[in-house]
């Protein structure tokens, strides 16, 4: 069982590391910065996901197990709106409104 | 302020005061002082976060479907495994494959935090980005290959989303725009 688990964790590690990899390749290769900012979600969802995946078999339940979740939710979240945010910064000026100008509604 | 907001604010500070104890686990073997100090910090950052969320997020009648919330959960996690295999390729491989555009999309949910859900929802995805709105109030998102049916996808993404709210589906009436500008 123990053996088992040990697996899990190294092949679900190792994979998340090949999208780490992925993510950084394709900041390197990518044309532009909204292409880029493609890549960091490649390695912020799925390469950090499959690491804390990978280390739920090596942690405490509930609460060990709980934090590594959070804290993926919580790189999740702030990679989201930043990208968010950067990608409408460098949006060029034919998809560009006068009076809209970034994620938020209300025009500031 | 009606019941629900002293309900929903004292909801979410408990909430946050929960999140807080599990980020920072206080050491239950240190002297009673140190657990009760480490304690205050914790309900002071969980008032200021409630308050912050009060404020950015106001609390309105109604409940979110949890059963539809689940299904756009696995939704939003499959689309992540099957886009994120799709990429790999592309990026390894000597040609870069990939042909980066913009789509205009006529999203249903009004502005707000719904709306600012939905985007970071579909942000998270690898391969599609939501980076504002144009005049016409419709999601502008930049993807990685616009020969893919994002917006068929957005458009199942939107439904969940709406179920989650609480909201029925509407018939859809506008067909997304496209605007590809591929480069090698």
């Amino acid at each position: 069982m123990r053996l088992a688990l040990d697996i899990f964790t190294i092949v679900m590690v190792s994979l998340g590391g090949l999208f780490f990899l992925a993510g950084t390749v394709g900041l390197l290769r990518f044309p532009d910065t909204l292409t880029r900012l493609h890549a960091l979600t490649e390695a912020d969802n799925l390469g950090l996901g499959l690491v804390v995946l990978g280390l739920l078999a090596q942690t405490s339940w509930p609460l060990g197990a709980l934090k590594l979740i959070a804290l993926w939710l919580l790189a999740l979240l702030s990679g989201a709106v930043v990208a968010q945010f950067l990608g409408a910064a460098v949006r060029p000026a034919d998809w560009r409104t006068d009076d809209v100008s970034g994620p938020r509604e209300d025009g500031r | 302020m009606g019941r629900y907001v002293i309900r929903s604010a004292v909801l979410r500070w408990a909430g946050f005061l929960l999140f807080w104890l599990l980020l920072a686990a206080p050491d239950l073997g240190a002297p009673v002082i140190d657990i009760l100090v480490d304690l205050l910090v914790g309900l002071m950052a969980a008032a200021v976060a409630a308050w912050t969320s009060l404020r950015l997020l106001p609390p309105t009648p109604g409940s979110l479907r949890y059963g539809a919330l689940l299904r756009l959960a696995a939704r939003v996690l499959r689309n992540s495994v099957v886009s994120g295999f799709s990429l790999l390729p592309r990026v390894f491989g000597p040609r870069l494959s990939i042909a980066p555009g913009y789509l205009s999309y006529p999203v249903r949910l009004a502005p707000g935090p719904a709306r600012a859900v939905f985007g970071a929802l579909t942000s998270v995805v690898p391969g599609t980005l939501s980076v504002g709105t144009d005049r016409d109030g419709a999601l502008i998102y930049h993807c990685l290959d616009v020969s893919q049916p994002v917006a068929e996808d957005l458009a199942i993404d939107e439904t969940l989303l709406i179920e989650t709210l609480g909201n029925k589906p509407e018939a859809r009436d506008a067909v997304p725009r496209r605007k590809g500008e591929a480069r090698a």
